[in-house]
């Protein structure tokens, strides 16, 4: 029997899925209580969260949550050759995504076009220091950890669960399991796609379908090209990856979505990664082993 | 003149043996010489320390006789594990074509979640 269990947690809503003989009840309400908990770590948007006290201050000893995803997020850096990166937290506030994405008016002519207050050209040395449980940031960067710290909860929340049976969780289209096959649907161009992920593995989608607005009668999106610093503006509209754990899935699909169609297929079929791109003409290319 | 002579000689030698008797008697030749009860001690610790020095000395030699035997043995594990892996990895870098993960597969069941862009 699968139990379900839904909530909102990191501005998106949370599924949790487990496959139990019994009541996993007391499982649910842990995994859900470790989403809150990250949340209150993780978020840019509480004032309070040790995200922000570390972007408030430049420095923080921090707890072993903040420091596990800014090392995932640094080795991401590193993997991805700088296309993942974490301080692009200004170029997001400067795009308009200065709060909860929930209180972002959609549409807006007052803004003026704020420009990207960074100077990046290409992969260069990441202005994040971590010693142990100290984080230490150059001076005016700040952080962002959105493009990673839904992945995180999700393979957490995992643990949680997994002690109840198989599961999957399921953070805004970022997926991660313990046990079980789990189809999961994927939205394509045309028709949808079922995917069955099983022994453990995790899916992430990425793409400027959602988290959008409009300024001056531009769209806008989340989706911070590093190189440029400005929402990317490549040929992608939706990737999804698949991938051992839910966090290098995450990383991966924003990879994938900023290099734009060609490269994204051609890199995915060269590593073997599974991955859905969609692109903004209307074509669903399927590379990695799923063509 | 003779007689005076000798007198001076017999009151010499009579001081010479007066002397010599005394230097005997101070020296008291009949008292037995009993050794220091601390140089005893001494020597008792002395012999105990060099009892037990050669048993550490036995006991330091017999643990690292101990040690390189099992560091050998270590060693011969490490090398036949090194070995394995190497042929492991020789086994999977000239396995069969990479073929797709595993752990997905395009599927017609109906989902029972969805992924959208988060």
């Amino acid at each position: 029997m699968t139990e379900r269990h839904a909530f909102r947690a990191m501005g998106t809503e949370i599924e949790l899925l487990v496959d139990c003989g019994g009541d996993a009840e007391a499982q649910l309400a842990a995994a859900e209580a470790e989403f809150h908990r990250l949340e209150a770590l993780l978020s840019r948007f509480r004032e309070d969260s040790e995200l922000s006290r570390l972007n408030a201050a430049g420095s923080l000893d921090a707890g072993p949550d903040l420091v596990r995803v800014v090392e995932l997020a640094l080795a991401a850096h590193e993997r991805s050759r700088g296309l993942f990166d974490p301080t692009v937290h200004d170029a997001v506030v400067a795009a308009g995504y200065d709060r909860s994405f929930e209180l972002v008016p959609p549409e807006d002519d007052e803004w003026a076009g704020a420009p990207m207050p960074m100077d990046r050209h290409g992969h260069r040395p990441m202005a994040i220091h971590v010693s142990r449980a100290r984080i230490e940031l150059s001076a005016g960067v700040r952080i962002d950890l959105g493009g990673i710290a839904k992945g995180y909860a999700a393979e957490r929340a995992a643990e949680v669960l997994a002690s109840a049976g198989p599961c999957l969780v399921n953070a805004g289209g970022d997926i991660a399991t313990r046990g079980g096959s789990w189809p999961v649907g994927v939205e394509t161009a045309g028709e949808p796609l079922t995917l069955e992920l099983s022994h453990g593995s995790a899916l992430a989608t990425s793409g400027r379908d959602r988290r959008r607005w409009r300024r001056n009668g531009y769209e806008l999106h989340h989706l911070i090209d590093p190189r440029t610093g400005a929402p990317s503006a490549g040929d992608l509209l939706r990737v999804t990856v698949v991938a051992a754990d839910a966090v290098d899935a995450e990383v991966a699909a924003k990879a994938l979505f900023l290099v734009g169609a060609d490269r994204a297929a051609d890199d995915a079929n060269a590593s073997g990664m599974p991955a859905v791109l969609v692109t903004n003409n209307g074509h669903t290319i399927l590379a990695g082993g799923l063509g | 003149m003779t007689s005076h002579t000798g007198r001076l000689y017999a009151l010499a030698l009579a001081l010479v043996v007066f002397f010599l008797s005394w230097a005997v008697l101070a020296a008291r030749p009949w008292a037995t010489s009993t050794p220091d009860a601390r140089l005893r001690t001494l020597a008792t610790r002395e012999a105990q320390l060099r009892r037990e020095a050669a048993l550490v000395r036995a006991l330091v030699a017999q643990r690292w006789a101990t040690y390189h035997a099992r560091l050998a043995a270590r060693k011969a594990a490490i090398a036949s594990a090194k070995a394995v892996a190497a042929r492991q990895a020789a086994a999977l870098a000239t396995s069969a074509a990479p073929s797709p993960s595993p752990s997905v597969r395009v599927v017609t069941l109906p989902p029972l979640t969805i992924t959208r862009t988060s």
